[in-house]
């Protein structure tokens, strides 16, 4: 009878799907021994293997883990020997000498030397305008790198810099018997190898299996000339849901979150995890367009403007109600997280609506018809463009813009993808013409260096998000980063920043805190400013065990 | 001869529109604001060298008339480019997700088939009744729920008893069979019942009207005259005739799930071509976005086809 | 969504003339529509009238974030403190705009393209056919995506992609219906005594048709409306607006499933599907009313009798 037959149907259906999907399907890499396999959700996840390509947070924590790195960032956040066990510098700081670790092996047996620190430095420097200009601001202001034996690297700069120790935190060796044949093109090579899975690096890590958007396996390094890692393997497993995360989590199928969703603390905490909060290195910001040569809506330039809209930002509403207590306020380009480079003079500027209405009104900006205030004859009325991916955003904004129709400004939303908003806001040709306002978020390195950079007239097109361009303050920049003594340094990066605060291409808004949960069955798994799996040091998986 | 006339001719409108979809695919993607290397060059240890090493290696800089033309001579090689977010060819990436998203939308479209033929026929031959009511109520409902909203409470329902999210279990490396197409049992089930659900409640109306107006053709009323069960007349003449328009209508509905997966594969983390399509607009990653629509046109297109010469097979009175 | 008939119910008494009689008529006998029919209006009454039946502000924190429903909050709060009740009211408004708006555009377009070929038929139709069928081709929801994404997610736009990708099924039908409304008797004679096509169309041809139109509207409405769910599911929604769709697509970046608040998910979608269901029961009542074939049914095999469908409404369904 016809229906019986088509009740079969599925049955055969179903067993044949699953027996084409189980041979087609299968593992990789041993058994897991002993020490248990540690398996860590994450949202975001790894977006390529290649240095010269990833720009994804996790793939850089993963090269933490595979590649060998001069120094690494201990938890007090100094710098700690790592590949490098000594250095110095010589002739006025534009000499540094490295000392790095003997009997070095990489995980296919070859030797691991500084040869190859060496190598890949130059081959950054020799294609920076092409395939590795990823890398080119690491190596900036480097002559050239040379290995007079296997355990000595010798870096000459073409002016001493002082930020030495914080770019070769970020730089991870390549073994160059893998990585000198795909050089192709003018270095272009470089960007197309796919690096697959095993990775050969040297760390205490192998990658052993890699699926893009899904699935990231590690097992320790049996070549690794330092502390083994206790556990037998951990995974890095990536989800598009936060809520399926949280559920994988409760329910046993992962044993760790990297970023815990600020609404599912409470609920973890009561089910029996480990939720760890710790002071973060991400901010979210109010940006004004701060562009001096700036056609349209004027009266964003002027100081006084943009303090008012200071004093009308509630930050304690937006750490309560965005990040339900996980953030602090925040009130400079560089967090208080990174210790002594922040500026501890900096005061967080008060909610005060009265006052913001009284600046406003000094400056005779009249509130007209549907009480928006007028300035210059337009009305005080501007888009704000915010991405889609900064998930804090959107409640942040309703926020705002409830405070900001207090004080006689309308601000409207305008939601666009990252790209096009970045596109938007620079506008043809760099020209940072087309926005008035936006918002969006930051992750600050421990080195100042990079937050300040993106301030500069030199990142227009790059990395500015401002259209902030000032001599002055471009004068200073290059001066910190060529100041070698960092106390002479840490003065500088001070008074940029105060400077800064007052010229407020930036509102500062919240420092959220890094949250993280754990398993009650693990010890050991720490969290950082950067999150438990991060790229200032390796002490998190190398150190987590089953109790 | 009339027959092959129409062959031939659904067959050249499927190629040419084929053609039309690569050409218009084209210029939306390179009209739109925005490109993949504003969003590649925004890196940490960025420069102003690579915003142009990178136009330069992915051919930004040439005029898009070049472009265009570059773009349909790879074609004719099957190159379908090299993905700007991981450097690897389209082809490669869209086939892994296929392969992904194929088996999820199969279980999901057999069980939408089967169970919605079973209720459509039921609910055609019980027709006044009780049953009917009740079959088309519940087709209608899950007709109705948004496709997200509807894996969303799956989710809630199952949270400890089913995986909710992912393909298979990464961390079982090397697992016996048995226990491997157990875990890939319990990944794919979810995300198929949620398909399975929206399409079914569609394929019993589908059958359900068709059944009828096949029941209402002059043919039953002679059957029926003649003598013949009710039973052996809904099996062996209403159904059979009503398979055409129920088969028409499910190779024409093929053509789109692929599509409509987009939603259920945000919602359980499935890998697939949907979560593919997603991801590749986000990063304006173009050859992979004119690669997955050239792939889900063309699965429109071919299963159109396919409806077209089924109802040419099973109707020989047809006429354009 | 797929273009099949959804019902096949009782047709209304032979002879009837006006549109609006007949759309009553149609409803009068089936009470699963009309029930529709009523939930449709009286949520469009509620949209309207949101300013000023809206329990809460918008946009004020009124409590804790996910707050569970209580008294004063009948269906809790979401992730910033508001009041579920409010941003379901105010969704609503935006989700039966942008069907509404949406649905417009596509019986503008459709209404335009299948009176036009089936009034000229010959080239002009076959033309406007290939088009009709290149459009029928393309992948809506990923080109809805790229569209949102490319140029900005505003209502507009939202409004015009939509538009443009459910006029096919309008069209189709229209045609159909118009050519065979073309050959009547009448047609001919007024053609013959000279009347202008303009004339001829709105005075003969577009009061024919015009039930099949408000029959294909109402069904497009509810593709319309779920097609603005998925984009906003995807984030690509209207910030600015809150529609149902943004209502879940929010719980769904929250975390509220893991965090246990089921009243900031379920409300929305279940007020959507029932959005959708009556849509289609209204619209598909009054499309399967109008299909002549669906009239009587040889069979049933409840008596084994011979027995017409006519006079059958209240029981059916």
């Amino acid at each position: 009878m016809r229906k019986r037959r088509l009740a079969a149907l599925p049955l055969v259906g179903a067993a044949l799907v699953l027996g084409i999907f189980a041979a087609t399907a299968t593992g990789s890499g041993k058994k897991a021994t002993s020490g248990g396999v540690f398996r860590l959700g994450t949202a975001s996840g790894i977006d390529s293997l290649n240095p010269y390509v990833a720009f994804n947070q996790d793939a850089y924590s993963t090269f933490e883990y595979i590649y060998p790195v001069l120094v690494q960032l201990n938890s007090h956040l100094h710098y700690a020997p790592f590949f490098a066990r000594s250095w110095k510098s010589s002739n006025g700081g534009k000499t540094w000498t490295f000392k790095t670790q003997p009997h070095a092996k990489w995980s296919d047996g070859k030797p691991l030397t500084a040869a190859d620190a060496a190598w890949t430095i130059n081959t950054d420097i020799k294609y920076q305008k092409g395939g590795a200009a990823n890398e080119a601001g690491l190596i900036a202001h480097i002559k050239n790198a040379t290995a007079p034996n296997a355990t000595t690297l010798v870096v000459h700069y073409k002016q001493a810099a002082g930020n030495v120790l914080g770019q070769f935190q970020q730089f991870f060796i390549l073994p160059k018997h893998i990585w000198a044949q795909h050089i192709g093109n003018k270095g272009t090579g470089l960007k197309t190898f796919a690096n697959p899975a095993p990775v050969v690096g040297s760390g205490p890590f192998n990658l052993v299996k890699y699926t893009k958007n899904q699935i990231t396996i590690f097992q320790p390094n049996p070549t690794y000339w330092g502390p083994k890692p206790k556990v037998a393997e951990f995974g890095l497993q990536q989800y598009t849901s936060d809520d399926a995360m949280v559920e994988a989590l409760k329910t046993g199928r992962l044993d760790a979150i990297e970023a815990v969703p600020a609404t599912t603390m409470k609920t973890l905490r009561s089910a029996g995890f480990v939720v760890s909060k710790v002071p973060g290195l991400d901010q979210t910001d109010f940006i004004i367009n701060s562009n001096p040569k700036k056609k349209h809506h004027r009266e964003l330039l002027n100081l006084k403007v943009k303090e008012a809209f200071d004093h009308a930002i509630d930050r304690k509403k937006i750490v309560s109600v965005t990040f339900l207590g996980a953030a602090r306020p925040a009130n400079s380009i560089i967090p208080a997280t990174t210790g002594s480079w922040h500026n501890p003079h900096i005061k967080t500027v008060s909610f005060n609506l009265k006052l913001a209405n009284h600046i406003l009104d000094k400056l005779g900006y009249k509130k007209g018809p549907g009480g928006i205030r007028v300035a210059h004859g337009q009305k005080m009325s501007y888009n704000v463009i915010t991405p889609t991916d900064v998930q804090s955003i959107p409640r942040t904004f309703q926020i705002l813009q409830t405070d900001f129709a207090k004080i006689g400004v309308q601000l409207k939303q305008q939601a666009l993808d990252s790209t096009t908003a970045f596109t938007k806001m620079s506008g043809p040709n760099n020209t940072y013409q087309g926005f008035d306002l936006a918002m969006w978020d930051w992750t600050a390195l421990i080195d100042p260096d990079f937050m300040l950079s993106v301030v500069t007239c030199a990142q227009y097109g790059g990395w500015s998000d401002t259209g902030f361009c000032n001599k002055h303050y471009d004068k200073m920049y290059s001066q910190q980063q060529l100041t070698p003594n960092q106390t002479k340094r840490r003065q500088i990066v001070w008074k940029m920043q105060s400077y800064l605060y007052k010229q407020r291409p930036y509102l500062w808004l919240a420092n959220d805190d890094s949250v993280s949960a754990v398993s009650k069955k693990w010890a050991g798994f720490k969290n950082t400013p950067q999150g438990p799996f991060n790229e200032l040091n390796i002490s998190t998986l190398t150190q987590v065990h089953q109790k | 001869m009339r027959g092959t006339d129409y062959v031939l001719k659904r067959v050249g409108f499927a190629i040419v529109t084929v053609f039309v979809a690569v050409t218009i695919n084209f210029v939306l993607f390179r009209l739109a604001p925005g490109t993949a290397v504003s969003n590649l060059s925004r890196v940490p240890h960025a420069t102003q060298q690579l915003r142009h090493a990178l136009e330069v290696q992915f051919g930004l800089d040439k005029s898009k008339w070049q472009q265009y033309v570059i773009y349909l001579k790879q074609l004719a090689h099957g190159n379908l480019g090299i993905s700007y977010e991981n450097e690897q060819p389209v082809s490669t990436n869209l086939r892994i997700a296929l392969i992904n998203t194929l088996p999820m939308v199969t279980l999901g479209t057999v069980f939408a088939i089967v169970f919605g033929t079973f209720t459509g026929v039921i609910a055609a031959w019980r027709r006044g009744t009780k049953t009917e009511g009740l079959t088309v109520s519940s087709a209608l409902g899950f007709y109705a729920m948004p496709t997200q909203w509807l894996g969303l409470m799956l989710i809630i329902i199952f949270a400890g008893v089913l995986p909710t999210g992912g393909m298979t279990n990464e961390f079982l490396l090397n697992p016996p069979f048995w226990t491997h197409v157990k875990d890939l049992a319990s990944h794919i089930l979810l995300p198929a019942l949620t398909l399975g659900l929206v399409l079914y409640g569609e394929y019993t109306l589908i059958v359900r009207s068709a059944m009828l107006e096949t029941l209402g053709e002059d043919y039953i009323l002679t059957a029926r005259a003649k003598g013949l069960k009710p039973r052996t007349i809904v099996r062996k003449h209403a159904l059979r005739n009503a398979m055409l328009p129920i088969t028409t209508l499910i190779a024409l509905s093929l053509g789109y799930i692929v599509a409509g997966a987009i939603l259920i594969e945000t919602v359980f983390s499935w890998p697939g071509i949907g979560r593919a399509v997603y991801e590749a607009v986000l990063q304006r990653d173009y050859p992979m976005l004119e690669g997955a629509f050239l792939v889900l046109t063309f699965s429109v297109i071919f299963f159109n086809l396919v409806a077209d010469l089924l109802y040419f097979k099973l109707d020989p009175r047809i006429t354009e | 969504m797929s273009e099949a008939s959804l019902f096949v119910e009782a047709p209304p008494e032979a002879g009837t003339k006006s549109s609006r009689g007949f759309l009553l008529r149609t409803l009068r006998h089936q009470p699963a529509a009309m029930a529709g029919a009523l939930f449709l209006v009286s949520m469009t009454v509620t949209a309207i009238l949101a300013p000023w039946i809206a329990p809460y502000p918008l946009h004020e924190q009124v409590g804790p974030v996910f707050g569970p429903p209580s008294w004063q909050h009948l269906l809790g709060l979401d992730d910033g403190g508001i009041d579920m009740v409010t941003l379901l009211i105010w969704g609503l408004r935006t989700s039966l705009v942008v069907g509404f708006a949406a649905t417009f555009v596509s019986m503008v377009i459709g209404g335009t393209v299948g009176v036009v070929a089936g009034y000229f038929g010959g080239g002009i139709d076959t033309v406007l056919m290939r088009i009709t069928d290149y459009f029928l081709v393309i992948p809506d929801v990923p080109l809805m995506i790229v569209v949102a994404a490319i140029w900005g997610p505003s209502l507009f736009h939202i409004i015009i992609v939509i538009g443009i990708l459910l006029w096919t099924s309008t069209a189709r039908v229209l045609r159909a219906q118009v050519k065979s409304v073309r050959e009547r008797v009448y047609v001919k004679r007024a053609r013959a005594l000279g009347a202008g096509h303009t004339r001829i169309v709105v005075r003969h041809v577009l009061p024919q048709v015009a039930p099949l139109l408000i029959a294909s509207t109402v069904l497009t409405i509810a593709v319309a409306i779920f097609d603005e769910t998925a984009l906003s599911f995807l984030g690509l929604g209207d910030p600015s607006n809150i529609s149902l769709g943004r209502i879940i697509e929010n719980a769904f970046e929250r975390a509220a499933i893991s965090t246990g608040a089921w009243w900031a998910i379920v409300p929305p979608g279940v007020l959507v599907a029932m959005l959708i269901l009556a849509c289609s029961l209204v619209g598909g009542s009054l499309e399967d009313a109008l299909n002549p074939r669906l009239r009587v049914a040889h069979l049933s095999a409840r008596t084994f009798r011979l027995r017409p469908l006519v006079g059958r409404g209240e029981d059916a369904l």
